[in-house]
């Protein structure tokens, strides 16, 4: 009972990492209509970024994370502007194929300048834990957890609220309308990037201090990020959180009464369930 | 365009491409090898490269390989298979097909040298690989397969066996391994080693190759109270392994890895929390590991740390010993001709900076795994082939009492 109670709450935390990871690619996919194949990159830079930022300078990679943000966010919206507003209004095929040249580019970048030495976050505290009688809580996996909440209903009330926010979604639900109230479209898309990208620094960040980096770590990141959107739907930052939740809980599942090797089997084999019965996604507006 | 970006896509484009790292002359002995210079192995794929072209460098440097009298000097023609199983298989068959190189050197990882032995085996032509341990690699009775790695079924051969030496002696154990090639061998290989010893196999588990959660196997763990746990895997597993470990509080008694432990970049990643870590090695640099070109393994090590500023592990020292080997096989041969260099790389006797290198009826050698264990700051041989060598910290103390 109490192993089935431990494996939950790892796959809860597990889950809140996977939602912070997925929020941007979510996000960029049901605005822009760009599957972001480059993603788990982006995560995988933000990573790097948060590391160098904690080994040189001493910078606390969670009060870092910000700055991260901030950063990613520069080089999302440079990126957008730059090279993949060519194809915002193009087929689908481009932009996978864009932002797959962008994943190969990066991390290849990443290992000339990295090299493929692994990495660790590691702040004295990033081991600790909690214990809850027999149960024990991981602290770094419950501070990133925290910032997954705080991220995801930072989102909700940032595109619903705002001005900022109430222009994204309009300009993804119907552009021309928004276009005469005085949306700008270029800005907007580079600005609705660039906090897609900035959200996968800060998960990278956290990645960082519960995993290893090294720079191969995106493709297998991206792949989770997507089925996650799937699963939770691109309408509502909350179903991301219930996409990652949900992953987080089935694969640590799996791997307690299947086998450890059939983690990705479980997860995958949500996403195709979802697809079947949900297309729209768990919490998604049935069509 | 500035040149720094100028400078930068360069050395992008180069990356992409295959690198020969000298131009060979039109005498010179090509051998030619495909190895992870990029993608998810290039972390210990990159020990092998090195290895080569630094054991060439200095043969070349004391003359070369005397063939038939005459002195000739050895060149090698590698190519980046970006850690993609399928693609070296194709840069095999081109090595020998277009490149019509004379020799061949190994990839890393077993199942790569799996699936490029079956090259070597198709035109006949000898490659000697020091990146392959799978036991499946030597039982297709293939005579152009030729490996430096220990056994992998004998990897935890020595661990199991100074168990019975610890104090308390434990009774439990947890075996983990990934599901590729080498670490299935692993498993296979120890499961009747540890039935032998009457030790009980509380967990038996097969993980996937580059999982990066542990949660739910270290939870099992904990709940199941192994006091010894194995874990047969990848070097970014057992990173993320001994993370988890730290951050969920499971310390069992002892843990040992087949990887990782040995290497610098490994007991950096983790700092503090590597201590404590059980591992292996079949290659220690010890000054009695005499050598025709380096003196000995000591002076191996230290050539090797000068010029690439890390210390190099049994990879890279198993890779030196390839190209050793094939220099000696030359030699003997008296040619190039790959038939012949094959029948004497089979009757090879020498000793090396790597440990006597005699390859046994299947092609592959044996040599004695040393226990090792981080230590403090510092890596130690505790266990070797005539016992104890120095006291193991055992039991592990909980990572709260550390």
């Amino acid at each position: 009972m109490n192993l089935l109670a431990q494996i939950l709450i790892n796959g809860v935390l597990l889950g809140g990492l996977y939602a912070v990871m997925a929020l941007g690619l979510a996000l960029v996919w049901g605005v822009l209509n760009i599957v972001n194949l480059a993603h788990g990159a982006f995560i995988m830079l933000g990573a790097y970024l948060s590391w160098h930022l904690y080994s040189y300078l001493g910078i606390d990679p969670f009060l870092g994370l910000p700055l991260t943000a901030v950063l990613m966010f520069a080089l999302g919206y440079g990126l957008q502007r730059g090279l993949l507003n060519l194809v915002v209004r193009a087929p689908m095929f481009n932009t996978l194929l864009i932002t797959f040249g962008l994943e190969v580019v990066l991390t290849y970048l990443a290992q000339l300048a990295f090299s493929a030495d692994f990495r660790t976050i590691n702040p004295t505290y990033a081991g600790n834990s909690i214990a809850l009688g027999p149960l024990v809580l991981p602290q770094a996996r419950l501070m990133a957890f925290g910032v997954a909440l705080g991220l995801t209903a930072a989102m909700w009330v940032f595109l619903l609220r705002t001005r900022l926010g109430r222009a994204i979604r309009a300009t993804a639900q119907n552009l021309t309308a928004a276009r005469l109230y005085g949306v700008e479209p270029r800005h907007l898309y580079a600005v609705t990037f660039g906090i897609g990208i900035g959200l996968a620094g800060a998960a990278g960040g956290l990645y960082g201090t519960v995993s290893q980096i090294n720079p191969y770590i995106g493709a297998m990141l991206t792949a989770k990020c997507f089925a996650i959107a799937i699963i939770g739907g691109l309408d509502n930052p909350f179903g991301v959180l219930v996409g990652g939740l949900v992953l987080g809980i089935i694969e640590s599942l799996a791997m307690l009464y299947i086998g450890a090797t059939f983690g990705d089997v479980a997860s995958f084999g949500v996403l195709v369930a979802v697809l079947i019965a949900r297309p729209s996604g768990l919490l998604g507006k049935t069509a | 365009m500035s040149n720094r970006t100028n400078s930068l896509l360069c050395a992008a484009l180069l990356a992409c491409g295959s690198l020969a790292t000298s131009p060979a002359a039109a005498d010179d002995i090509v051998l030619g090898a495909s190895v992870q210079m990029t993608g998810s192995s290039a972390n210990t794929g990159r020990y092998y490269k090195d290895a080569y072209a630094f054991a060439i460098e200095k043969i070349n440097a004391a003359g070369g390989v005397s063939v038939g009298g005459e002195k000739r000097k050895l060149a090698l023609k590698i190519y980046d298979n970006q850690s993609d199983v399928n693609l070296s298989v194709r840069q095999y068959t081109q090595l020998i097909a277009k490149d019509r190189v004379a020799l061949l050197l190994g990839p890393f990882a077993s199942n790569f040298a799996l699936a490029d032995s079956a090259v070597s085996e198709k035109y006949k032509v000898p490659m000697v690989q020091g990146g392959g341990a799978s036991d499946q690699i030597f039982s297709r009775k293939f005579k152009y397969i030729f490996g430096t790695l220990a056994p992998a079924s004998n990897y935890f051969g020595s661990t199991v066996k100074m168990l019975k030496e610890l104090d308390p002696v434990p009774k439990t154990v947890a075996l983990l391994y990934a599901d590729d090639a080498f670490d299935v061998s692993v498993a296979e290989g120890t499961r009747p080693l540890l039935k032998e010893a009457g030790l009980d196999i509380v967990m038996d588990e097969k993980y996937s190759s580059n999982a990066s959660d542990f949660n739910s196997l270290l939870s099992q763990i904990k709940s199941n109270g192994a006091e010894v746990v194995l874990v047969a895997g990848h070097e970014t597993e057992i990173l993320n392994f001994v993370r988890q470990a730290k951050s969920l509080a499971v310390a069992p008694k002892m843990y040992s890895f087949t990887v990782g432990v040995p290497s610098e970049d490994f007991r950096k990643a983790l700092g503090a929390d590597a201590d404590y870590a059980f591992g292996m090695t079949a290659w220690l640099p010890s000054t009695e590991l005499k050598d025709r070109w380096f003196g000995d393994a000591a002076a191996f090590a230290k050539e090797y740390k000068a010029k690439y500023s890390y210390d190099p592990d049994y990879h890279a020292a198993s890779g030196a010993a390839d190209v050793e080997a094939l220099a000696q096989a030359i030699e003997n041969a008296g040619d190039t001709d790959p038939a012949k260099v094959r029948d004497a790389l089979a009757k090879l006797n020498f000793d090396s900076l790597y440990g006597k290198i005699a390859f046994g009826e299947d092609g592959q050698i044996d040599l004695p795994q040393i226990v090792i264990q981080v230590q403090g700051s510092e890596l130690k041989a505790i266990y070797g082939p005539g016992g104890l060598i120095e006291k193991p910290k055992y039991p592990m103390p909980a990572w709260n009492a550390r």
